[in-house]
């Protein structure tokens, strides 16, 4: 699977729930998981792929094996308006500085949000088979529909 | 160890007067206990607090003592609470009243046997006059300073004054006032 | 900076003031609370101590005891020093945020004022509630008057705070009889009482922004097992740091605690086994008892109910002239032995002289525990050393009217 437009080394870098089972000699203490490996100093100013995540944060896991259906994002009409980084309930629409880059596939479960709310016409995102080719997707998208009178 | 169980209406300061005979006595070097049983007792119940004091650590946890000195803070109380209950063949009696001793023990026949050892002031009218309302925990200690000889009567009045020392100068002077009246007063 | 308490060497405090006086020594952060008799004054009195400027703190208003210990969770994880105070029916609402705290190794200092549980609806003291925190996770240290109210509050924050530790730890006093009862307490100065507690050590605290942290986590059959079992290691394991703060505090002060407390067990022919404040009135029956009839009676208290100290129980009956032992449990055991009865047997069971075992409920809903009640059944225990087996049912019940209650009989002879 892709790894998105700057998804970095460890995001989706494992199976959710494949993490190495430890001991309880080695569990944390109190079940407290810490976000980042070390201190993280500013973590809040750092975009995510310059962030060194814990192996227990969810950045490193992936769902991407749960999805049946998929977004496929078309730059040539999106118009940045974020309503689909707004409403992704998993945080998988990847955007900076206002400007939506694509779909963080390792972490999208393909419940089609962001298709609902995408206000272009045609859609800037489409749901298609997983299975399906991105590139030859956006080849075919669909035109404008005219409204009905 | 003297034991003293107080009889009186919860609201009318037999606990502060228990630990503030307790906070005397401990600046003493004696060990003392002041505790009671209200609970969850309204204004105005029938109520008993209660004192230990001895020269060595106290660690009878036990609620029921037989008192040496039994104090009834409230008139009404002489006649309807069990005032003689564990009594010894030496407990003393001080009860407030504006009734003469020999009044006081004729309607009481509980007290009859006891006239040697039983001791009345009116701790009501003295807190009315000097303190200003019924208040009559204080002065009762004054009292028991005359009965008992504890301490003399300007050594108590000097430690009590440390005792009350967040109330306002004009209450600590009534309440002094209020424990000499008792003390000069009591038959 | 708080101001100073001025304090007279030997002041005249009930247990609650002397709970609360230690916890505003300790300079706590955040307290959440909701008040309950007989615990109030405690959370009275440090609501005094902030509105004064004895204290810098927060004092949070809370709509329950949920919501207190819900709020001593958060504040606690945020990274603060936190305590609060409850009693009974408080304490039963509490108790789901309890398992939280201890889970999550926050060490709040929780100050119990014991009370009974209704129904019936009673304010005075047993150790119901004490009873009902005994499998949450905490450390449970019992005092038996005023003076060890203070002593052991502040004894709470070093141990349950000690980085090998932390866990949250319940200060337990026994409501009205030690809570409302004044007495001769030494308190320490403020400067001498925080010295000896020391500055808060915040560990994986929210608040600290380089090192983001989530709290609360869900596990399910593949982790939780191993946290828990981490979890009661850290709480098996605080018994040597407990010892160690106990022997810090003796430097300090000259006033000894053990984690089981024994009194005359060197020769003893029979033990009561006991907790709270009628441990004192056992101990002077026992005195009397020695004086009067020469009968060798030792008591064992556990100061520490949990991490019940197993060790040291079995070590203090581990005493070859010991032929009976009465265990006297002061909340009603819901259909079972009473739970010190079974805890303590199963210590004395490891012993050489394994004693005879016998169970008592007594005192419960605050009914007097007497010193000539104490002499009785340190006599009966007597009656059954002679005879060689237990001579009454093995669990009774201690000042009850009505028939004789009572249930099982022995088969050792």
């Amino acid at each position: 699977m892709s790894k998105g437009l700057e998804g970095n080394d460890n995001r989706g870098a494992r199976e959710l729930g494949a993490e190495e089972k430890v001991g309880w000699d080695e569990v944390t203490q109190g079940v407290v998981l810490h976000s980042f490996v070390g201190e993280s100093k500013n973590a809040a100013f750092l975009k995510p792929e310059e962030r060194v995540y814990n192996d227990f944060n969810s950045y490193t896991a992936t769902v991407a094996s749960w999805r049946i259906i998929k977004p496929i994002y078309n730059r040539d009409i999106c118009i940045d308006c974020q309503n689909c980084w707004v409403w992704c309930p998993d945080t998988s629409i990847i955007s900076r500085d206002k400007q939506m880059l694509g779909i963080d596939y390792d972490h999208c479960k393909g419940c089609g949000v962001c298709v609902e709310v995408c206000p272009t016409n045609p859609k800037s995102l489409l749901m298609f088979n997983e299975a399906a080719d991105n590139d030859a997707e956006l080849e075919n998208w669909p035109v404008k529909e005219k409204k009905a009178k | 160890m003297t034991e003293i169980r107080w009889h009186s209406r919860a609201g009318q300061g037999a606990v502060t007067g228990a630990k503030g005979l307790g906070s005397v006595v401990a600046t003493t070097g004696k060990q003392v206990q002041a505790y009671a049983l209200y609970g969850s007792a309204k204004r105005g119940a029938a109520m008993n607090a209660y004192n230990r004091i001895d020269d060595e650590p106290i660690t009878n946890q036990e609620t029921k003592m037989f008192p040496d000195f039994v104090f009834v803070i409230d008139p009404a109380l002489a006649f309807s609470d069990d005032i003689t209950k564990n009594d010894k063949p030496d407990t003393q009696y001080i009860i407030t009243t504006h009734l003469s001793k020999e009044d006081l023990i004729a309607q009481i026949p509980a007290l009859q046997d006891k006239a040697d050892r039983t001791y009345v002031v009116d701790c009501m009218q003295i807190s009315l006059d000097t303190i200003g309302r019924a208040m009559p925990n204080t002065p009762i200690l004054g009292a028991f300073m005359k009965i008992s000889k504890m301490y003399e009567l300007d050594f108590f009045l000097e430690n009590m004054k440390k005792v009350l020392a967040k109330f306002p100068q004009k209450i600590i002077d009534a309440n002094m006032d209020a424990i000499t009246r008792a003390y000069n007063e009591v038959k | 900076m708080a101001k100073e308490f001025e304090l007279n060497e030997v002041e005249v405090w009930d247990g609650n003031y002397a709970a609360s006086q230690a916890l505003r020594q300790a300079q706590i952060d955040v307290v959440a609370a909701y008040p309950i008799t007989p615990s109030t004054p405690i959370v009275e009195g440090y609501g005094a101590y902030v509105a004064n400027g004895y204290v810098d703190g927060e004092f949070v208003m809370v709509e329950s005891e949920h919501g207190a210990m819900s709020g001593c969770v958060g504040a606690a994880a945020a990274g603060g020093r936190v305590a609060t105070a409850t009693s009974s029916q408080g304490f039963a609402l509490m108790t789901e945020v309890l398992y939280q705290a201890s889970g999550m190794r926050l060490p709040i200092v929780m100050t119990v004022v014991n009370r009974a549980l209704a129904s019936p609806l009673n304010v005075r003291g047993d150790h119901s509630d004490m009873y009902l925190g005994r499998d949450s996770g905490w450390i449970q240290i019992d005092a038996f008057n005023a003076q060890e109210a203070y002593d052991l509050a502040l004894c709470a924050f070093r141990i349950g705070e000690h980085l090998d530790v932390r866990l949250p730890v319940m200060m337990h006093q026994d409501g009205f009889t030690t809570s409302h009862k004044a007495q001769n307490v030494y308190p320490l100065k403020d400067s001498i009482a925080y010295e000896f507690i020391g500055k808060y050590i915040p560990v994986d605290d929210m608040l600290d922004f380089s090192r983001p942290v989530t709290h609360g986590a869900q596990t399910e059959e593949d982790w939780h097992y191993e946290h828990k079992a981490k979890q009661h290691k850290a709480l098996m394991d605080s018994r040597t740091v407990i010892d160690d703060v106990f022997a810090d505090f003796k430097e300090l002060t000259g006033r000894e605690y053990k984690r089981v407390e024994s009194y005359m067990m060197e020769d003893a022919e029979v033990a009561l086994v006991l907790l709270g404040s009628s441990v004192e009135t056992a101990v002077l029956a026992a005195k009397q008892l020695r004086e009067e009839e020469g009968l060798k009676v030792g008591v064992v208290a556990p100061r520490c109910f949990r991490p019940f100290p197993y060790d040291l129980v079995r070590d203090a009956l581990d005493v070859s002239s010991l032929k009976a032992v009465c265990c006297l449990d002061k909340s009603a055991p819901g259909g079972a032995m009473g739970a010190l009865f079974n805890e303590v047997s199963a210590a004395a069971y490891s012993t050489k002289a394994r004693p005879m075992m016998t169970n008592y409920v007594y005192g419960l809903g605050g009914r007097d525990f007497a010193v000539d009640e104490a002499k009785r059944i340190m006599k009966e225990q007597k009656a059954h050393a002679d005879a060689g087996h237990i001579t009454t049912d093995i669990q009774q019940f201690s000042g009850l009217r009505g028939p004789k209650l009572g249930f099982f009989k022995t088969r050792r002879d």
